[in-house]
């Protein structure tokens, strides 16, 4: 275990990316503790972002533009590019999310039959309810929705997992929203619609290098937002 | 909990650097609800900075054309999940696109030659044709910063040019300048550091 002033010394290999992952994880585990550290990580990201406009310019080729835009007009790529929306869960699920690892295998091969959007969201939640590094987080119903309970599967490697239940009818126009909250700022994880019973669920990507301090379910406008504007129904410390 | 609902911050002051923020931000907003005209926009903005960089990185045109591809087909799917507190807009695209051309980079095996005195020679090239429009904001802040990385000691300058541009790990920048790790990391924190107090606030 190092000390403060050796940790520190990491910054900049962090802020370029240069550390192990064994370094990295030490590293972030003392970031959630050092608001000195997080400051001068802040002011380093900046530093490497203007590294990178200092290089000689460039004038891309005419027809890159046509090509790049061609990739997102191809039809699957706009749904893809919003906000994942699960349906709603089944009990099955949730049960099976409640008795976590033991359950991995059976709850996958489910998946693979009962899930529509595609085989990888299956494979994807068998692999973080899986991984080594899986936490579990347990969110609690706030003031909007006491009864509502909610829990998720996160594996910095894999991504994150969600499941809840007892969430309150959505009103019209309205969304939940899954966000994992970092020291930065909240990351959506995605958008949820319950069924009649109150049970959601979501599976979403999430960046290697966050730092994830607590998830939480907010209620959005339809389509979701870029960062939470509305109550908070669920939230749970990591 | 007070971090939830936080907003973004960049476009407050008022700035220039905080509108192009605003706008670039409002742009991706667009993109997360599946606007396609919002990604021509991005791309005209930001294609160059993006394909200037790749370059610098794996010195291949046909790789670097790739990677802009790569990343603003990223940005066009993950453009709900950007962060507006953790870089502007430019950061995260030249940050994607940095990790991106860094890959192709090793899983070439290729490594430029590495002539650090070169490099900066070059680094410190004005612009051989500058676009008003794009360069307006940033030209101050770039040639700041080039004045600045060019005024760093020999040793934290490569140190940062091997880390940042061909992506070599700190045990492989202490074998190739033949330091010592703890010196080779010292350096690189210190010349960024410096680089940090050159830039100033205005150009944030």
């Amino acid at each position: 275990m190092m000390d403060h002033d050796s940790l520190r010394e990491q910054s900049g290999a962090y802020a370029l990316g240069l550390l192990t992952l064994s370094e990295r994880r030490e590293f972030e585990a003392h970031l959630e503790t050092c608001a000195d550290c997080r400051e001068e990580l802040r002011e380093l990201a900046m530093v490497t972002e203007s590294l990178g406009r200092m290089v000689v310019p460039r004038e891309p080729p005419a027809g890159l533009r046509d090509r790049v835009m061609h990739a997102v007009s191809v039809p699957a790529a706009p749904a893809r590019s919003r906000p994942r929306r699960m349906s709603a869960a089944p009990a099955w699920l949730l049960l099976a999310a409640s008795l976590g690892l033991v359950a991995v295998g059976l709850y996958a091969a489910v998946l693979h039959q009962r899930v529509s959007q595609s085989e990888a969201l299956a494979r994807r939640t068998e692999l973080i309810l899986a991984a080594a590094d899986v936490k579990r987080v347990d969110l609690a119903g706030q003031d909007a929705a006491p009864n509502a309970s909610g829990r998720a599967f996160w594996s910095r490697s894999r991504g994150v997992m969600f499941t809840a239940t007892g969430l309150p009818p959505l009103p019209k126009g309205k969304v939940y929203q899954l966000w994992v909250v970092t020291g930065s700022a909240p990351l959506s994880a995605g958008l949820l619609t319950p069924d009649a019973a109150g049970h959601a669920a979501a599976v979403a990507d999430m960046p290697p290098d966050i730092v994830p301090l607590a998830v939480a379910v907010t209620i959005e406008p339809e389509g979701g937002v870029p960062s939470p504007t509305g109550a908070k129904y669920l939230v749970g410390a990591v | 909990m007070g971090a939830l609902l936080k907003h973004d911050t960049a476009a407050a002051d008022g700035t220039d650097a905080a509108m192009v923020s605003r706008r670039d931000l409002d742009t991706v907003r667009r993109m997360a609800s599946g606007d396609p005209a919002a990604m021509g926009e991005l791309y005209d903005r930001h294609a160059r900075a993006v394909y200037s960089l790749s370059c610098r990185i794996i010195s291949d045109a046909a790789d670097a054309e790739d990677v802009v591809q790569e990343v603003f087909s990223q940005a066009w799917r993950q453009a709900n999940r950007y962060d507006a507190e953790r870089a502007t807009v430019a950061g995260w695209l030249l940050m994607m696109t940095r990790t991106r051309s860094i890959d192709r980079l090793r899983a070439r095996q290729v490594r430029p030659a590495v002539s650090g005195d070169v490099e900066a020679k070059m680094l410190l090239q004005r612009d051989p044709s500058p676009d008003p429009e794009a360069e307006a904001v940033t030209t101050d802040a770039v040639a700041r910063m080039r004045a600045a990385f060019a005024a760093l000691s020999e040793g934290q300058r490569r140190a940062i040019e091997l880390a940042y541009f061909d992506g070599l790990t700190q045990a492989d920048i202490a074998e190739q300048l033949r330091e010592p790790l703890g010196t080779v990391k010292t350096r690189i924190r210190s010349g960024l550091l410096r680089l940090r107090a050159a830039m100033g606030r205005e150009s944030l």
